[in-house]
């Protein structure tokens, strides 16, 4: 176990001094008065707990391989944007683009989400405790969104494939996304990871997914197009 | 980029000398990462015995001490009073009684050579520089200056040039009061321009932002509430912003269609500050509290 203290240390060399321990086989590293502070602990490729007490600013943990990452506070935009594996709870908010681009592993938002979450998400599971904004699950590729509250509008805007659930009302539908009711089967898995969450609601969630439409672009012409 | 920045001491009643400029310029010691092109800030509410607060850059088209007494000269024929008046480098602050109507005052001071107009103001004051928040601070003291509320920023320009006239905050020639900070870029800017013009208004700078705080100025100069106005903006205005307005006795902001812009709040009881990144908040709120970041189409008000 080691404890590192921002406030006594550039981003530099906080993200230094982690890779270093974690590298070493240290299992447990805390980071005190993190301040809201930017780019703390990206590009973590080994397996540790990081523990962030407070709350961080933009592109935290992100570029991630590995690390499980508990942050007590808020986050700025982008939090674990290019996530590979391992897992980050969040208890607070989370600013916008959280998850952009993740292929894998677990994130966890205790409280809401900014516009864009989960934008061009290419993998692994983002749940979010509260509500989540504008543009949820934008252009997203694979992997699920879970959003215990409300999403905003154009939901799923352009998405190709994976599943964005939805367990309160949903603001409106993005360019060729489409509704579907969730099976028994999903509502169990994602109640049983409620449950394992502290997270005692059982709402009943729908599910947002690509309608597919925008796959094939009709390459002709107005003119050149049947009339009816 | 750009980073904003407000703070507002609400119920601040007669006090009114709460430690804006200091507040204001760690919030954008924080951000200076978002814009290092220039900085400048609105301080407002601090109790001024005199009727306007005049704020001018004295740029090098004629001789510094010439332009100040022509400077002078020109408020005192308008017919107003001179009660201070200090310059420090090629900045000028004019304390002034003066009764008559702002817009011929503005315009005979605007056809003096050397005079580039920051703000006038009954209880504000703008101040901005080319350089960092802590260069501007070195300069011109804004750590000293006090009042109820302000908006902040740093820029880094995208669209017009860099220098002392397009920082920000921009003041809504020919109104009082009305300052705005912005991050992003108006699409419609030109086309709402030349419809500005054709009704008589004179635009200082070729910075987009500068529309935003003539636009606003003269919805509440028709009688329009600030939180409308800042509604009705949000339709009018096309593009990506995120925007800070302060006048003589409010604070708000508005959040584009597209959430492109970032802002987080801090709020208590008595005071409550606004920022691009939660990093800048934290070096005014000691405590621990939640922060809010506002989502698409919203905007908020509060007054002193």
């Amino acid at each position: 176990m080691v404890n590192l203290d921002a406030s006594k240390l550039s981003t530099r060399e906080l993200n230094n001094q982690i890779k270093e321990f974690a590298a070493n086989g240290v299992e447990t590293i805390t980071i005190a008065n993190p301040a809201a502070r930017h780019n703390i602990a990206v590009g973590i490729l080994a397996e540790c707990d990081l523990q962030i007490e407070g709350s961080v600013g933009y592109y935290v943990a992100s570029l991630l391989d590995g690390p499980r990452i508990t942050i007590d506070g808020n986050a700025g935009w982008a939090l674990g944007e290019n996530m590979m594996s391992g897992s980050i709870s969040l208890t607070k908010n989370a600013g916008a683009s959280v998850a952009a681009s993740m292929r894998g592993g677990e994130m966890f938002i205790g409280g809401n989400a900014g516009a864009r979450a989960g934008i061009s998400m290419k993998g692994g599971t983002l749940l979010i405790g509260g509500d989540s904004g504008f543009l949820t699950g934008f252009m997203m590729q694979k992997g699920r969104i879970i959003v215990c509250g409300d999403v905003g509008d154009a939901a799923g805007d352009s998405m190709y494939e994976g599943t964005i659930y939805v367990g309160g009302e949903i603001g409106s539908l993005g360019a060729d996304a489409k509704i579907e009711e969730s099976t028994e089967d999903e509502l169990i898995e994602i109640w049983n990871m409620l449950e394992a969450r502290g997270i005692s609601e059982r709402p009943h969630f729908r599910k947002i997914v690509s309608q597919k439409n925008l796959y094939h672009y009709d390459g002709r012409e107005r003119h050149e197009r049947p009339l009816i | 980029m750009c980073g904003i920045a407000g703070i507002m001491y609400k119920n601040s009643g007669s006090t009114k000398s709460a430690p804006i400029g200091d507040e204001l310029v760690k919030m954008l010691e924080t951000m200076v990462h978002r814009g290092h092109d220039s900085a400048g800030v609105t301080v407002a509410g601090e109790a001024n015995d005199s009727d306007l607060l005049i704020r001018i850059w004295v740029d090098n088209s004629a001789p510094v001490s010439d332009t100040v007494a022509r400077t002078e000269e020109t408020i005192r024929r308008a017919g107003g009073a001179i009660n201070s008046s200090e310059l420090s480098g090629s900045f000028l602050r004019i304390k002034a009684n003066y009764e008559g109507e702002i817009p011929p005052l503005a315009e005979a001071l605007l056809n003096e050579p050397g005079v580039v107009l920051h703000s006038i103001g009954e209880v504000s004051e703008v101040i901005k520089d080319v350089g960092t928040p802590m260069v501007m601070d070195e300069r011109h003291e804004i750590s000293r200056l006090t009042g109820t509320h302000g908006v902040g920023h740093v820029r880094m320009a995208t669209e017009s040039v860099v220098d002392i006239s397009h920082a920000h905050p921009f003041w809504a020639y020919p109104f009082t009061d009305v300052t705005v900070v912005h991050n992003g870029q108006l699409t419609n800017y030109h086309g709402m321009k030349r419809s500005y013009e054709d009704r008589g208004y004179h635009f200082q700078t070729g910075n987009d932002s500068e529309l935003i705080a003539v636009y606003l100025a003269e919805k509440l100069e028709n009688g329009i509430s600030l939180n409308d106005a800042l509604e009705e903006s949000l339709d009018d205005l096309d593009g990506t912003f995120t925007y800070l307005v302060s006048t003589k006795d409010g604070m708000g902001y508005a959040k584009d269609r597209w959430s492109a812009k970032p802002l987080v709040a801090m709020e208590t009881d008595d005071v409550v500050a606004l920022a691009s990144e939660e990093v800048a908040l934290r070096s005014v709120f000691t405590e621990e509290l939640d922060r809010t970041e506002p989502q698409e189409r919203r905007v908020m008000t509060w007054s002193t």
